[in-house]
């Protein structure tokens, strides 16, 4: 017994059971094991399937506060706000309803001209609605957890948005819950096209000592066309995003043969809510010919 | 049997309060995490404390094996990689066993000096395995992490212990 315990049963003398250092090697040695399979090999997936199942219940019951908070901030909101939210959501429909118009016009043209051109019909995207729960703990990456999982129908890979512009991509999914990999996270990776030039390139995170809430357009050419204010769309030629959903703005363009590497050093501003955002959609992996959608490619690996 | 001078003599510890304890500060961190902060590095990480605690007042009840088991756990749930925690956990765990006998000759200051070297050593842990996984450094409000467990040791010492700090016998004649 440790010090200064008042205790009636005195500590065994001879069976200690096994000694702490002997424990320490192989737990540590199983440890690495693990990290290994999971980091490289990518076996572990049925160990942490398993573990949470059984971290769960605990889960759910951390869950509760959150939820006992959004549904008392829905329920207390004030009238008032939700009268001007409800004026805001009118005013921008009429606005939208404007648009559409135009829309259906061009889209029933658009269908035209590809039947005449003999080219693929664009699928529409399909989405399901979903709430984030939370963002994972975790310093070394940028993950949020939606509420949405296997049971559900997510598939690894699918893209999400919220209401303003694509989020980031499922990277993993449990059964009621998937992970979800934000833009701004330094190991993702998004096919973008300049909507102004028709420029294509690939939109990174930038690494956590800069600017945590920039994306970065890397092996642009030093004299790129790119302005401030121009648009980013995904460019779906990568068969997970869906072509032409709104991803970010650009917010500076070094001057042509500034840096050294010989390339531009473009930075963009995320459209959607990064570490806001509530509700968002899960889209459906498009898939192109010869990939499949089943496997979807990890979009995370440039 | 030895003593430091003033030392309270306590009561033996509750082994459902020592589990309770554990799963609680779990929860807690949980629960700060989902409904308050989110995603924040400087975050201290009071499971840690918690298994520090007991592996220096009861290394025959708590040690590596519960620190393996709760650091897999967190794994899951922090979505790290798996096996990251669990042996940080692990290390940290074997050497607050190694120190037990030597920590509590110390008063609480000098303890959690002696504690911060191992929230360091767990958090360095993770982190070398997370760059050898190829991923960036967090930043340096990490660091602030394993300081601010180590400032939080004479809080968890005041809470953990006041169970064993009643009297034997109660007696309500007698002012303890």
């Amino acid at each position: 017994m440790p010090l200064g315990t008042l205790d009636q049963s005195p500590p065994p003398f001879f069976k200690q059971g096994t000694s702490a250092l002997s424990k320490l090697l192989v737990l540590s040695a199983l440890a690495i094991l693990l990290m290994v399979v999971d980091a490289k090999l990518h076996w572990a997936a049925p160990v942490r399937h398993a573990l949470g199942v059984a971290i769960s219940p605990l889960q759910w019951l951390a869950l509760q506060p959150l939820h006992l908070l959004r549904w008392s901030g829905q329920y207390l909101g004030s009238l008032e706000a939700a009268q001007q939210e409800a004026a805001l959501a009118r005013a921008e429909l009429v606005r939208q309803a404007e648009r559409a118009a135009i829309v259906e016009h061009l889209a029933q043209e658009n269908r035209e001209l590809r039947t005449l051109l003999g080219l693929r019909a664009r699928q529409a995207p399909t989405g399901r609605a979903a709430q984030i729960l939370y963002q994972l703990a975790d310093p070394y990456s940028h993950r949020a957890v939606i509420d949405l999982g296997s049971q559900d129908g997510v598939q690894p890979g699918s893209p999400v948005m919220d209401g303003f512009g694509v989020l980031g991509q499922v990277t993993r999914v449990h059964l009621t819950q998937s992970e979800v990999r934000l833009l701004i996270d330094p190991q993702q990776a998004i096919p973008v096209i300049n909507t102004r030039t028709g420029q294509r390139s690939l939109a990174f995170g930038l690494p956590p000592s800069a600017d945590q809430s920039l994306l970065e357009l890397r092996f642009e050419p030093s004299r790129t066309e790119a302005a401030v204010g121009d648009l980013l769309t995904t460019s779906g030629i990568d068969g997970v995003y869906p072509p032409g959903l709104p991803v970010a703005q650009i917010v500076s363009v070094s001057a042509a043969g500034s840096d050294p590497s010989g390339f531009a050093r473009v930075e963009a501003a995320p459209l959607a809510h990064m570490h806001h955002a509530l509700h968002v959609l899960v889209l459906t992996p498009v898939g192109r010919p010869g990939v499949g959608s089943s496997a979807p490619a990890p979009g995370a690996t440039p | 049997m030895i003593m430091r001078a003033g030392q309270a003599l306590l009561l033996p510890a509750n082994p459902w309060f020592i589990w309770g304890s554990l799963l609680g500060t779990l929860l807690l961190g949980m629960v700060l995490q989902v409904a308050l902060l989110g995603r924040a590095p400087w975050m201290p990480d009071l499971l840690a404390l918690t298994l520090v605690f007991w592996c220096v007042y009861q290394p025959r009840r708590i040690g590596v094996g519960t620190a393996f088991t709760l650091g897999l756990l967190i794994d899951v749930h922090h979505g790290a990689l798996l096996g990251q925690h669990a042996l940080a956990y692990s290390v940290m765990c074997y050497f607050a066993v190694v120190l037990h006998r030597r920590l509590l000759w110390f008063d609480l200051q000098k303890q959690a000096a002696h504690l911060l070297l191992l929230f360091l050593l767990a958090h360095a842990l993770q982190w070398l395995a997370r760059a050898l996984a190829g991923d960036p450094w967090p930043g340096w409000t990490m660091l602030l992490a394993p300081v601010l467990q180590a400032a939080l040791w004479p809080l968890a010492t005041l809470l953990l212990l006041a169970p064993q700090r009643r009297a034997h016998d109660r007696d309500d004649d007698r002012p303890i």
